[in-house]
Parts: C-alpha cells; sequence; structure tokens
C-alpha cells in the first residue's frame, strides 16, 4: 500500500532543496573565500530546476501525483518559470549586494533563497491544502530571515515586523483550512471541488473557509487591508531581497489563490467573487492615493505593488479561463517591471541602501543614461502606458472583469491608474528634467544591469508583441483536475 | 483505555510520595541544633554576591531553547512512526530516514556554526575584521554590555 | 462514576484553577509555571480523549519545549521589570469586555451545537481507530501525507537557520574580551548592595 512514486512533477523542487543543502553544508564546512561558489551552486539549482520544469510542459501523467499532494498543470509550469525567473534576478542582486557591502554580508543569503524559492514553486504546485500552507511557511520563513540578514537595525525592524503580521495572517489561513476540512471532509483541493458541487444544504462553514484563506493568502499578495506591513518591509529589507519577494511572493501567492478559489472553491464563485472585487477596490484606490504621498522611493514602490495586487485582484473577479489568463500575463509583467525598478533602486547610488529618497534620481539621466531610460521604462510601464507590457496586462485585467460584469471595478481601476500616473511621471520628470544637485555616482556593477537588462527586454518585448505568450498564459489559465 | 496508564500514574505518585516522604521523615527525624556553619550555603558554592534582580539572561539561552524546540519537533514525528514502523514497512523506514537526514542538515550546520558551543564558534573573517577594528560604528559591532 | 469521569473530575478543576492561577499571579515565572499545570491537565484530557499522540505533543512539545522558550524570553527580558499600565490604545477596555461576552456566547453556542454533532461519530472512525489512535495517525501521516510530512523537514531546516542567524550572531559577534579591547565596555553598573 505505497502511495504513488511518479516523481517527475516534483523534480524542481527536489534539485531546488538539493542545492539549497548543499550550500546550507558550504557554508557551515568551508573555509576561505566562498561567495563564488555559492553564486554558482544556487545558480546551477535555478537553471536546472527551470529545464526540468520546461520539460513539464508537456507531462502527460495524471492531473495530480504523490497521494494528490502536487498538481501537474500547466498554471503551475508557467508559475515556477516566473518564480524561477525571479529568483535569478535576485541572486544577481543579491551576489552584487554582497560584493558592495562585504560587512553584511552572509553566506546564508544563497541556500535561504533557494528554500524560498522552493517554497514558492511548491505553492503554485500545491494540491493539497496542507502542502499550500508548508510552503507558505517555508517560503515566509526563509523570507523573514532573508530581511534581517544584515542584522541593521532598520532591517531587524522589518524583518520583526513581518514576522508577526506574518505569523497572524498564517494563523488565519490554517484556520480557514481547518474550515475546509470541516466543510468537506478533506484537504485535497480537486476533491474539496467535487465535495462542493451540487451541495444544496449547509454552506457556512466553507463560505467562513473561503474568506479566512482569502484573509491568508490577500496578506501574502499584500491587498489592501491587508498590506500593512508593505511599505515597512520593502523599505527595511535589502534591495535586492526586496526585488526577489515583490515579485515571486507575488507569482507564488497568487497562483495559490488561483488554485484554491478557482479549483477547490468554485462551486462558491458567486459569493466569494464579490468578496475579491471589495478587496480589489481597496487595493487600487489606496496604493495609488497612497504612492502619491511617498518621499522615498521603496516605499512608494511598495504601495505601488499594493494597487498592482488590486489591479490582479481584480482580473481575478472573472471565476474563469480568461480571467486567470490575464491575471497569468499581468503577473509576469508586474514581475518584470518591479524586479527591473528595484534593481535600478539599488545601484542609483554606489552607497546603495542609504540612498532611496527620490533626491537621488535628480538628474539621474545626465549621470547615467542607460539607468534613467530603463527607469523610465518600468516606470511608464507600471504607470500602464502603451507599448509596454504594463498596458497590455491591464487592458487584460480590465476586459476580463468587464466581461464578468464588474465594470464599476474596471472604471474605477482606470481611474487609479490615471492618479498613480502622476507618481511615475513625477519620477520620470526629476530624471530627465532636473539639473543633478550633488555629485552621486552610480554603480557600474555588472551583475544588476543584467537583471535590469532582463527585466527591461520582458517589459518591452511582452509590450511590442503580447502575442508571444498569450498562447502560452491561455493554456496554462485552463485547470487541469 | 485508560487502564494501560496505570503503571504511569502508579510510578508517578510514587514519584512524588517519595519526594515528600523523604523531605516530611528527615524533618520529623533529624535532631534540629543550627549552627551557623550548618546554615550556611552548602556544595555550590559561596553567598551570592548580589542577588539576581533586575539581571537579564543571555540570549544564548533563548537559542539554545529555539535549537532545542526544532529537534524536539523531530522526535515527535518519530513517535507515530515507531508505533507503526512494521505496518510502514520499508516505505515508512527510507521516508523517516530521508527525514532525519533532512534534519541532520541542519544539526550539521548549527554544530559547525558554533549553536552549540557555549563560548560560540570561530569569528567569521568579516566578523573578526569588525571586531579588531578601532571602535567603530557602535551599532554595528553588535549589543553593547548590560 | 467511571475511571474516564473520575480521572476528569480530578484533572479538570487543576486545570482550570491552573489557568486562573496564571491570570491572576504578578510573578510572570509563577503564571508560566501555572501555564504548565495547565498544559499538563490538557495533556491528560487528550489521554481521555483516546488521543495519545496529542498527549504526547503536549507533555514534550508544549509543556516542555515552548515553556523553557518562554520562561526564557521572560527572563531575558527581566523578571521584575515595572509593567507599564498605561493604555495606549483608547476604549481598549470596554472593546475587550464586549469582545470577551461575545466570544463567551459564541462558545456556548458552539458547545450546544457540538452536543448535537458529538451523537453523530464520524463514520468508520472505530475501524480506523482499531489498534489505536497513534497508529491510524501514522498511516495517514506516512501515506497520505508523506509529501507534506518531508516539507516539515523543509521548515525545520529555515528554522534552524533562522535561530542561528537572527539570534546567535548577535550572542556571538561580540564577547566580553572584545568589548574592552574595543573598549566600548560600560562600567558595571552601580546597584544598591545586597540586603
Amino acid at each position: 500500500m505505497t502511495p504513488d512514486l511518479d516523481l517527475v512533477p516534483f523534480v524542481p523542487e527536489l534539485v531546488l532543496v538539493a542545492a539549497a543543502i548543499v550550500g546550507l553544508l558550504y557554508e557551515a564546512l568551508a573555509r576561505g573565500p566562498r561567495y563564488p561558489v555559492h553564486l554558482a551552486v544556487a545558480l546551477a539549482g535555478i537553471v536546472v530546476a527551470s529545464g526540468a520544469t520546461l520539460a513539464l510542459w508537456r507531462y502527460g501523467g495524471d492531473p495530480t501525483v504523490l497521494a494528490g499532494a502536487i498538481a501537474t498543470d500547466r498554471l503551475a509550469v508557467l508559475a515556477r518559470l516566473t518564480v524561477l525567473g525571479a529568483a535569478f534576478c535576485g541572486l544577481l542582486l543579491g551576489t552584487h549586494a554582497i560584493e558592495r557591502d562585504p560587512a553584511a554580508a552572509r553566506g546564508e543569503f544563497f541556500p535561504l533563497l533557494l528554500f524560498a524559492t522552493t517554497g514558492m514553486t511548491l505553492i503554485v504546485a500545491a494540491a493539497d491544502l496542507i502542502v499550500v500552507f508548508l510552503a507558505l511557511e517555508v517560503l515566509s520563513l526563509s523570507l523573514y530571515v532573508l530581511t534581517g540578514l544584515p542584522g541593521r537595525r532598520a532591517a531587524s525592524e522589518a524583518s520583526l515586523k513581518y514576522f508577526l503580521l506574518g505569523a497572524f495572517s498564517s494563523a488565519f489561513f490554517l484556520y480557514g483550512v481547518a474550515m475546509v476540512y470541516g466543510a468537506t471532509g478533506t484537504t485535497r483541493i480537486p476533491e474539496i471541488a467535487n465535495a462542493l458541487v451540487g451541495r444544496t444544504g449547509e454552506q457556512g462553514l466553507a463560505l467562513l473557509a473561503a474568506a479566512l484563506l482569502l484573509i491568508g493568502l490577500g496578506f501574502k499578495v499584500s491587498a489592501a487591508p491587508f498590506h500593512m506591513w508593505t511599505p515597512d518591509v520593502y523599505q527595511g529589507a535589502p534591495t535586492s531581497v526586496t526585488a526577489f519577494m515583490s515579485a515571486a511572493t507575488k507569482v507564488a501567492a497568487f497562483a495559490a489563490l488561483i488554485r484554491v478559489f478557482d479549483v477547490g472553491l468554485q462551486a462558491l464563485r458567486w459569493d466569494w467573487t464579490p468578496l475579491v472585487a471589495a478587496l480589489a477596490a481597496v487595493s487600487v484606490v489606496l496604493g495609488s492615493v497612497l504612492a502619491i504621498a511617498q518621499a522615498d522611493v521603496k516605499r512608494m514602490l511598495a504601495y505601488s505593488s499594493v494597487a498592482h495586487a488590486g489591479f490582479i485582484l481584480t482580473g481575478l473577479t472573472a471565476s474563469n479561463a480568461d480571467g486567470i489568463g490575464a491575471s497569468l500575463f499581468y503577473l509576469i509583467a508586474y514581475s518584470a517591471m518591479t524586479i527591473g525598478s528595484f534593481a535600478v533602486v539599488g545601484v542609483t547610488t554606489t552607497r546603495g541602501e542609504d540612498r532611496t529618497d527620490l533626491d537621488a534620481y535628480r538628474g539621474l539621466y545626465r549621470r547615467d543614461p542607460h539607468l534613467a531610460a530603463a527607469m523610465a521604462l518600468f516606470l511608464v510601464s507600471l504607470a500602464g502606458v502603451p507599448p509596454t507590457a504594463g498596458f497590455i496586462a491591464k487592458v487584460g485585467v480590465f476586459g476580463a472583469a468587464i466581461g464578468a460584469g464588474y465594470v464599476w471595478l474596471a472604471l474605477l481601476g482606470v481611474l487609479a491608474s490615471v492618479a498613480a500616473a502622476y507618481v511615475y511621471l513625477r519620477v520620470i520628470v526629476l530624471m530627465f528634467m532636473v539639473e543633478p544637485e550633488e555629485a552621486l555616482v552610480s554603480d557600474p556593477a555588472p551583475l544588476p544591469r543584467i537583471a535590469i537588462a532582463i527585466g527591461a527586454a520582458i517589459v518591452l518585448v511582452l509590450g511590442l508583441f503580447p502575442g508571444l505568450v498569450t498562447d502560452l498564459v491561455r493554456s496554462a489559465a485552463v485547470l487541469r483536475w | 483505555m485508560l487502564s494501560e496508564y496505570l503503571p504511569i500514574a502508579i510510578l508517578a505518585a510514587l514519584a512524588l510520595l517519595f519526594a515528600v516522604g523523604s523531605l516530611v521523615a528527615s524533618g520529623l527525624l533529624r535532631p534540629h541544633r543550627p549552627t551557623p556553619v550548618k546554615l550556611s550555603a552548602y556544595e555550590c558554592g559561596n553567598d551570592p554576591v548580589r542577588l539576581p534582580r533586575g539581571e537579564r539572561f543571555s540570549i544564548r539561552f533563548y537559542v539554545v531553547a529555539m535549537l532545542f524546540i526544532i529537534f524536539d519537533i523531530e522526535t515527535i514525528f518519530l513517535f507515530p512512526w515507531a508505533v507503526a514502523a512494521r505496518e510502514l514497512a520499508l516505505f515508512g523506514l527510507i521516508e523517516i530516514a530521508v527525514f532525519i537526514a533532512l534534519v541532520f542538515v541542519a544539526y550539521v550546520y548549527v554544530w559547525k556554526k558554533g549553536g552549540l558551543d557555549w563560548a560560540g564558534g570561530s569569528l567569521t573573517p568579516i566578523e573578526a575584521e569588525a571586531a579588531s577594528e578601532a571602535p567603530g560604528p557602535r551599532e554595528e559591532v553588535g549589543i553593547r554590555a548590560g | 462514576m467511571s475511571a474516564d469521569q473520575l480521572v476528569f473530575w480530578i484533572f479538570a478543576p487543576i486545570a482550570v484553577a491552573g489557568a486562573i492561577g496564571m491570570l491572576l499571579s504578578r510573578n510572570a515565572v509563577h503564571a508560566a509555571l501555572f501555564l504548565v499545570v495547565n498544559l499538563f491537565c490538557i495533556a491528560v484530557m487528550y489521554l481521555l480523549l483516546e488521543a495519545p499522540f496529542l498527549f504526547a505533543v503536549q507533555i514534550i512539545v508544549y509543556a516542555g519545549a515552548i515553556m523553557v522558550l518562554f520562561l526564557f524570553v521572560i527572563m531575558l527580558l527581566g523578571v521584575d521589570r515595572g509593567d507599564d499600565l498605561r493604555e495606549p490604545l483608547i476604549g481598549q477596555r470596554p472593546l475587550a469586555v464586549i469582545l470577551a461576552a461575545a466570544f463567551v456566547v459564541e462558545i456556548a453556542v458552539a458547545v450546544r451545537a457540538g452536543i448535537g454533532f458529538a451523537t453523530m461519530a464520524p463514520e468508520g472512525f472505530d475501524a480506523v481507530n482499531r489498534d489505536g489512535n497513534a497508529r491510524a495517525l501514522a498511516r495517514v501521516l506516512f501515506r497520505e501525507y508523506f509529501l507534506p510530512f518531508e516539507v516539515t523537514s523543509l521548515l525545520l531546516i529555515v528554522a534552524a537557520v533562522a535561530a542561528m542567524v537572527l539570534a546567535h550572531r548577535r550572542a556571538r559577534a561580540v564577547t566580553q574580551a572584545e568589548l574592552e579591547r574595543l573598549g566600548l565596555l560600560e562600567p558595571p553598573r552601580e546597584e544598591a548592595p545586597s540586603p
């Protein structure tokens, strides 16, 4: 009576865990210069895991494997690839941060990043709520530590805040899992769907579960009003970690949200879509308005991340392949924009972490035209102006919301986008039309520039030729169970 | 059902009886003739120089307690496995072996990083450098005494 | 009165007394010790409900490890620091009273409803538990849920790294000798001579 052991759909996680453990043992046992080896091990892990994930695109086996714990659909593949791409860029940025500031460097950065990535790839493929919860904890715990890794006061404070609020939200999620189990007698997401379909009687427990699960995941995607931690943590964490977590956590938590709600709780969609719409509306408005008031770039991008969580939720109000596809496209585009813009923040001055206020961007164009151009591209894309990925993504989610009957939400989204454009344009004006006041030098290191180039390329390509990925996204949006 | 635990209950009762009984018996049997020498601190030591009021424990205790919890939870998982080990056969054995091997990685890491040494492990090169420099920025070097 | 009921009526009052003692004791260490008493009695309740695994977890993890951690935290912060009794949030106290009352009502309703549920025990419960709850649990944990079980080990690794990275380094980074060498050592605090 051994469970089926088809490990193929689980190979990406196995590879990542193996690389993380090698890194951890190396950190514990090795002497002498370590960072090149660490980087090589982590890069190898991420590249091999990406290859293994790509091979799963054509996987033809059961919809779930390993005793129903892991889903094998294309949503898992696409979301994993996005997470791995974010991890790759995060690795480059983190290595650069270590080179620049050896006093705050810790070799644990590499294994922890890999553990966080493992948690994220696991959560997007998890077909069992227990696995979702464990993956959520693995990724959260790793991120708490990554946030506090430099051991400086701001980082430690951010880490503690993140931990306290994160633990609180995990409790909500776990409570939701317990309620689902109470309502359906199972934790397997496909079985939950089957148990809820055609049920006419008591749904109270399942509805309570939906609300609790939405709170738990809403915290992780930093949707308002569960966004309180976001600005503090994004500001206090090392910029490389912020870049990684702003993109990858969002992708991971949204993929989990899609699987839990659009598969498991599909039968209750008339009850939970209004909740999602409410969260989306609050996030879009609060995120956009509060971003205007920020004088610090990292805080500004944090509030913008809240607004973008709202836009993605807007797409998810359509509980069908259109909505899921639009949200997936948005996630890919947003990952590229946010990693790119945080990478620029990291190299705007050679002193890095000390200068994240808007003044550091005065006359950036004169100092470093390439950097200013890249930042402008990311900001324009964040604002949703054509011909960038951000525009296509926004059109997609608004279209999905209108298709689902949420015209007011789409209108609200458009209005908020216009208001938020001010935020991004303000920075662009500072960069291009103001003379530099102080003699700041931007960091010429190559590694972050690679990450910036990757982000810029994705933003442009997705903006100009969205057709390249729409087919992929569409086939990933068809959930199989 | 509960009768299975009767031996444990009896053992606990006996232990309590022995502890209390010893104290009571010695109190009743011994002659009571105190002298300053007899009342002075015994075995481990000297009279305390100061009482531990307002003193704080070192955070090291906390780290030890945290590591204890981690390996405690590992132990807890061994219990159901041990109860059903025969039934779970080879698959169960492999499972628990993988689990223990993974947690063992954590153990090696903690050991090598000096988490189990009371005095702490060797300084990393960066920390050693930071410590040997002339009075640096205080916050970055670490906590201050007291 | 059956043996089960006898055990219940011995341990339930002790559990309640432990909880009340914890709330009322001024000294944080005493409160923690009262909590240990309470946790032990609850563990016995698990035993009564034929959940020996939970009993073991309660004793080994909660009454053992977690309480040790609690005590260390209390000692870390200093036992006899005066508590700040001012309330930073306005209206906290009436709100707490209202919510506590609501909670009591909720529990009462839940217990009332629970009595209704309890008459219909889950199907096949006794069959699954035929040779003990721990074995039944092992069958589920090590077969259907073997992947979550292995993922738990990752969580433990990350937790160990977290403990070492966030807490150990600070303790490690500076020793007494290094502080003296750096000239950061403050002169010993002047304390009132101990009585």
